[in-house]
């Protein structure tokens, strides 16, 4: 019975559709909007719940609401994702093709480096061996902007990272297409693109700054959670955040205890995936 | 169905003016003779001679150009409830009608006469119009309000009320918010993924992997984790080549007689980083003394399996090393030359599927 | 607390609300039988095989629709339903259903001779969202001005008199715009092919004239009396004080289509 979609949650859908992405606590927001809009039961703690209801009836249409941790503040978000990769899905009109291109190798560079950052000059450059059709660097300029402004990649002085949204969706695919290169953050197990990697060559191990932040909080003398060596990166500053983020520390915390994260479970998650 | 109903009435006015010029002329002599009594100098009227000076229709004509050229231009203000332009534009007209002879003349007058008439009506319905008429300077002025125009910044006076005040950068944005909720438009979906071809990019890893080689010192603390990684990762190419392997058993068990050449083996026409995957993993083939590869009788490379027993032991001194480069150039070139359409080797599965079944 | 202030909120708009509710309670129809079963019977696909074709249906219209383009018939038969063409009355009627039931839009055919489609909501966006429903672009906003302007004088006005007020908005008709780059292309020819305005040529004009219509999108998508009431707005004035418009917004108030 509660499984049946109503005016709520097509409200909650279609502002989805508008916004790609939204934070989990606009989610909530919005949820308690759309339940008191169009007089449906809500309680709070069921966003998760009202979500799944949704995502019922995308499945057969190869939609889905998905979520995932922001590598940049560590927060929730939500995405709405396409999951099908058929005739019908390369129709989409929003990228001409040779921006396509030089989408998938600004993600070769980001997913290339260590940090998962690309340099907008190595961008550029590449822009001028593209194989469908060579771009302007004027014109580059402009459409990694529109890249930025639809949500796919985040720019910060000139450094181009993979946005949430990006990562939500292409999770599964830069997966298969760079098996090796990927790698899982040691702290909270997700896909890791930018972050900082034990310096240790053999150790290697990635972890999110937002988990770096708050693994090595208020130690002076950060040591591998992996290897023991020295850490020898900057540990940023756990930002101050709203009530908000105590709530998605404590939901990553209990992701945690299903296994414990020590280093042989982690390496049997590894092999599995590959 | 009112506006069809007004472009038929128009075109059929154009028609009239087009066809019957002589009628609309007599009209227009009456139109003369209603004003002509105060308008002492409007014409000679009664000299005949000059009825075919050139220069002087010439001049005639060249004036009604200039009229018409002006109510286009005006259109705005002969429109306006406030002025009386068309009538002055009516008056400027029967001033040239009256030096009127010939039918070429005539008929400028009457697509002038045209052009005031359907001014005249639309002005007209206007005023006629039931309730309120609507002024689109002014709903222009309104909107600027709203849009946040800054008036401050005056310079040169007001001559030209389009270029005094600027609009800030987000005024059509604000004037897009209020008015969103007027339409009932459909949010579209957008997404990356599956959007493009997928076409794996070539294995950069082995070089990370070198570049990262361990310092004796790092080898001491290496943990047990990351040697259950590199096992991991020998195991992915060891069953890849092992899938190979299959592949190439397979093809010869269906023709043992036939060579298997080697380029159409391994190479995949529709990826070239699938390509070079298949040589790569091939070469373990070779390597491990599972597939031997051999030169046809045109020098052409083939590859047939290593039947069981077959195998040396310590084969290893009499094997012969290889390199084998590919470009992406000489890659099409071999396809070209080799007119290969299918790959052998098809790709390993891709968990695209199982993206679609989550 | 804020708990409790939410759950009594929800109860008391419920009973207003619930038609909305029972509407959404109506039969789960894609597992109704329906009258293309008598086809589907004749030949030889199954329901398993006609859901994944609507499905993919529903997927093809929302990706055509990115660009706000009517989608024709054609395009989907040619591109998605292919050898399912025999089926396809059935297939784009459960297609239209997935855009109610899942969506809250309606699959609505704006040519019936040439079958093009529109997807248009049936949800209105509200005062007080906590992320806007609909993110407006600028262009809306030039789309609007332009609606209004023939609205208002009678629902045909001549492109001399669009180009002029777009000029006191500081938009120019040969002029790049810093929002709507190309604004020419954009009013006579995106606008017009996304069926939002009609530019015709008015016959017997020389110099060439062209004018504007409504085309019909803007008649699905578009809510006349809103629009009047902002007309009125500006103008501080009652929607009312414009007799025949207001009559006309009421009319398709009450006669939706």
């Amino acid at each position: 019975m509660s499984r049946q979609m109503g005016d709520s949650h097509r409200r909650f859908l279609q502002t989805m559709m508008s916004n790609g992405v939204i934070s989990s606590s606009q989610a909530s927001a919005l949820h308690r909007h759309c339940c008191e809009t169009h007089g449906a039961h809500y309680s709070q703690e069921k966003v998760e719940d009202f979500i799944s209801v949704i995502n019922a009836q995308l499945q057969p249409l190869f939609m889905h609401i998905r979520k995932g941790m922001s590598e940049e503040d560590g927060l929730d978000y939500f995405a709405l994702v396409n999951m099908a990769k058929t005739d019908i899905t390369k129709m989409s009109s929003d990228y001409a093709d040779n921006e396509l291109e030089l989408f998938r190798k600004t993600m070769d560079l980001i997913v290339d480096s260590e940090n998962g950052t690309a340099s907008s000059t190595d961008i550029l450059n590449c822009a001028d061996s593209l194989q469908t059709k060579k771009l302007k660097k004027k014109e580059t300029e402009h459409v990694l902007n529109k890249f930025v402004q639809d949500k796919w990649l985040n720019e910060i002085e000139g450094e181009y990272t993979l946005s949430t949204r990006c990562i939500i969706e292409m999770e599964q695919h830069m997966r298969t297409i760079y098996p090796d290169l990927i790698k899982r953050c040691f702290v909270c197990h997700n896909i890791a693109i930018q972050g900082q990697i034990c310096e240790n060559a053999v150790c290697g191990i990635k972890i999110h700054l937002p988990c770096v932040a708050r693994y090595f909080k208020g130690r002076t003398d950060p040591h591998c959670p992996s290897c023991n060596d020295f850490w020898t990166h900057e540990i940023p500053e756990v930002q101050q955040y709203s009530s908000q983020t105590l709530q998605s520390q404590s939901s990553c915390a209990k992701e945690n205890t299903a296994g414990p994260s020590t280093s042989s479970t982690l390496a049997t998650r590894r092999s599995r995936r590959s | 169905m009112a506006e069809s109903r007004r472009r038929v009435s128009r075109g059929s006015q154009e028609e009239s003016a087009g066809h019957s010029n002589g009628f609309g002329g007599r009209n227009r002599t009456e139109r003369v003779a209603d004003t002509g009594d105060e308008d002492e100098g409007a014409g000679p009227s009664g000299i005949h001679e000059d009825d075919d000076d050139p220069a002087r229709r010439r001049e005639i004509r060249s004036q009604y150009r200039d009229l018409i050229n002006s109510v286009h231009q005006n259109r705005e203000d002969m429109l306006n409830p406030a002025n009386n332009k068309l009538i002055d534009v009516l008056e400027e007209a029967n001033k040239l009608f009256a030096n009127v002879r010939q039918a070429r003349e005539a008929a400028l007058d009457a697509q002038l006469l045209v052009l005031a008439t359907d001014l005249g009506r639309e002005k007209a319905s206007q005023l006629h119009a039931e309730g309120s008429s609507f002024d689109p300077s002014a709903y222009a002025q309104h909107l600027l309000s709203f849009m946040g125009l800054n008036r401050l910044e005056e310079e040169d006076g007001n001559e030209d009320d389009c270029s005094d005040g600027y609009l800030p950068p987000d005024a059509w944005q604000r004037l897009s918010k209020r008015v969103e909720s007027c339409f009932k438009t459909a949010p579209s979906f957008h997404y990356m993924l599956g959007s493009f071809l997928v076409e794996p990019p070539p294995p950069r890893q082995r070089i990370e992997r070198q570049r990262k080689a361990p310092s004796k010192e790092a080898k001491r603390v290496m943990p047990i984790q990351l040697k259950k990684m590199e096992e991991s990762h020998q195991e992915a190419t060891e069953k890849e080549v092992e899938r190979i392997l299959g592949f190439l058993n397979k093809y010869y068990a269906d023709n043992s007689e036939s060579p298997i050449p080697y380029y159409d083996f391994v190479i995949d026409p529709t990826s070239f980083s699938r390509t070079v995957e298949n040589i790569f993993h091939t070469s373990f083939l070779i390597r491990d003394g599972l597939a031997r590869i051999y030169l046809d009788s045109e020098k052409l490379p083939c590859i047939v399996p290593v039947e069981e027993g077959e195998v040396e032991p310590g084969g290893a001194t009499t094997r012969q090393q290889c390199i084998i480069s590919i470009s992406q150039a000489s890659w099409k070139e071999i396809i070209k030359a080799f007119d290969i359409k299918d790959g052998l080797i098809p790709p390993p599965e891709e968990p695209s599927q199982e993206d679609r079944q989550e | 607390m804020s708990q409790r202030s939410a759950g009594s909120g929800a109860r008391r708009s419920r009973p207003g609300r619930s038609q909305v509710i029972l509407d959404d309670d109506e039969p789960d129809v894609s597992s109704q039988p329906s009258s293309s079963q008598v086809q589907r019977a004749r030949c030889s696909f199954t329901p398993q095989q006609i859901e994944q074709k609507v499905a993919e249906v529903v997927q093809f219209i929302l990706i055509k629709d990115q660009k706000k383009i009517p989608i024709r018939r054609a395009d989907v038969v040619k591109h998605v339903v292919k050898e399912y063409k025999g089926q396809y009355p059935g297939i784009i009627r459960r297609a239209g259903q997935t855009f109610e039931q899942v969506f809250g839009l309606n699959l609505v055919e704006i040519d019936s001779k040439n079958h093009v489609y529109i997807l248009v909501n049936k949800l209105h966006p509200l005062p007080g969202e906590p992320i806007s429903m609909c993110p407006g672009s600028p262009k809306t906003g030039l789309l609007f001005v332009i609606l209004s302007l023939i609205f208002m004088k009678g629902g045909t006005v001549k492109e001399i008199l669009v180009w002029n007020t777009l000029k006191k908005l500081r938009v120019y008709e040969g002029v790049k715009h810093e929002e709507f780059g190309d604004v020419k292309k954009l009013v006579t020819d995106v606008f017009v092919r996304q069926k939002y305005l009609e530019y015709v040529r008015i016959p017997h004009t020389e110099p060439l004239e062209h004018e504007f219509r409504w085309g019909a999108r803007a008649e699905q998508e578009v809510s006349k009396m809103k629009l009047l009431q902002f007309i009125g707005e500006l103008h501080n004035e009652e929607p009312q004080t414009w007799t025949q418009q207001y009559r006309e917004a009421a009319s398709v108030e009450s006669n939706p289509r």
